[in-house]
């Protein structure tokens, strides 16, 4: 479900559980935050176009990075909702080699550079629960960013 | 839920699990399975600095730091490395839980502490075993 504005994320998706006396949090999150979430939103785009262009360039790579396609698509869900269509950008697609070690390393750098941004908007936004959801972000970001650094057994991503 | 409380609440969340690495290590053998006891070994040293600089966190929010209990539950019947290695990677899950319930309650330095934490246990879940998530730490977020 997308989200319409900031204050939305807040009041709906991105609630943390119940807490333990049955209260939740709905005050909604200063409008400085919009700030942030608009500036995941831009790097979750342009991680998932680095994505897409290592696939179309390596198409052997799909199911190694169908997870992080995943991932992007289910962060962007919660997120770019609240993000203004004017805001979200609409950049050329990224030019990646048709070598697989190499385009799978510029995946790893683009997740690497997602990180970084993610981390920064976490500690710097002013809702708790948005720095919540965005923590998870970062996590599960740095998850992918291991998994395609040390694939599992089998998992042939060289 | 105040910061101090966020913070007393995974200090005694580290507690627990500072013990149940110590057992599942214990019943891990380091001449058969010595990948697994390397992991458990180094999830141990990780929550024990963890759970020490939350007492220093603590103290310097004017707190008492929560003490650990004696012992806590623990399956009996977790024997085999790959129930083992479960355990662990469930621990794992439950600590980046408690981190980001942290991360809300706190700002600054404390949220950026609690944020490289639970990122730690997030990646470490892949060295005990368990793939990628999407929502780490926040199940409600995770339709799928």
């Amino acid at each position: 479900m997308a989200l319409l504005a900031p204050w939305a994320v807040t009041a709906c998706d991105i609630d943390p559980p119940a807490r333990s006396d049955g209260s939740t949090d709905s005050e909604p999150p200063p409008p400085e935050d919009s700030e942030h979430v608009t500036a995941v939103v831009v790097a979750l785009v342009r991680a998932r176009s680095v994505v897409e262009a290592a696939t179309l360039s390596v198409p052997g790579l799909t199911p190694v990075l169908e997870p992080v396609a995943t991932a992007h698509a289910a962060h962007l869900e919660v997120l770019a909702g609240a993000v203004p269509d004017a805001d979200v950008p609409t950049t050329a697609p990224p030019r990646v080699p048709a070598d697989r070690a190499r385009a799978l390393a510029a995946v790893r750098r683009s997740e690497q550079r997602l990180l970084r941004e993610v981390r920064a908007r976490c500690v710097a936004a002013a809702s708790g629960d948005l720095a919540r959801v965005l923590a998870s972000v970062a996590a599960s970001t740095a998850q992918h960013g291991a998994a395609l650094a040390d694939p599992p057994a089998g998992g042939d991503v060289t | 839920m105040s910061v101090l409380d966020a913070l007393q609440a995974t200090l005694a969340d580290e507690h627990a699990a500072l013990y149940t690495y110590g057992v599942l290590g214990a019943r891990t053998s380091q001449a058969s399975s010595p990948a697994l006891f390397e992991t458990l070994t180094a999830g141990y040293r990780r929550h024990r600095a963890r759970r020490d600089q939350l007492q220093l966190m603590v103290r310097d929010a004017g707190g008492d730091p929560v003490a650990a209990e004696p012992a806590y539950d623990l399956d009996g019947s977790l024997l085999r490395p790959p129930q083992l290695e479960r355990a662990a990677a469930d621990l794992e899950a439950s600590s980046v839980e408690m981190l980001l319930a942290l991360v809300a309650q706190s700002t600054g330095a404390v949220r950026e502490w609690a944020l490289t934490e639970a990122t730690w246990s997030a990646v470490h879940r892949l060295r005990l075993g368990e793939v990628a998530e999407t929502w780490p730490g926040a199940p409600e977020l995770d339709r799928a």
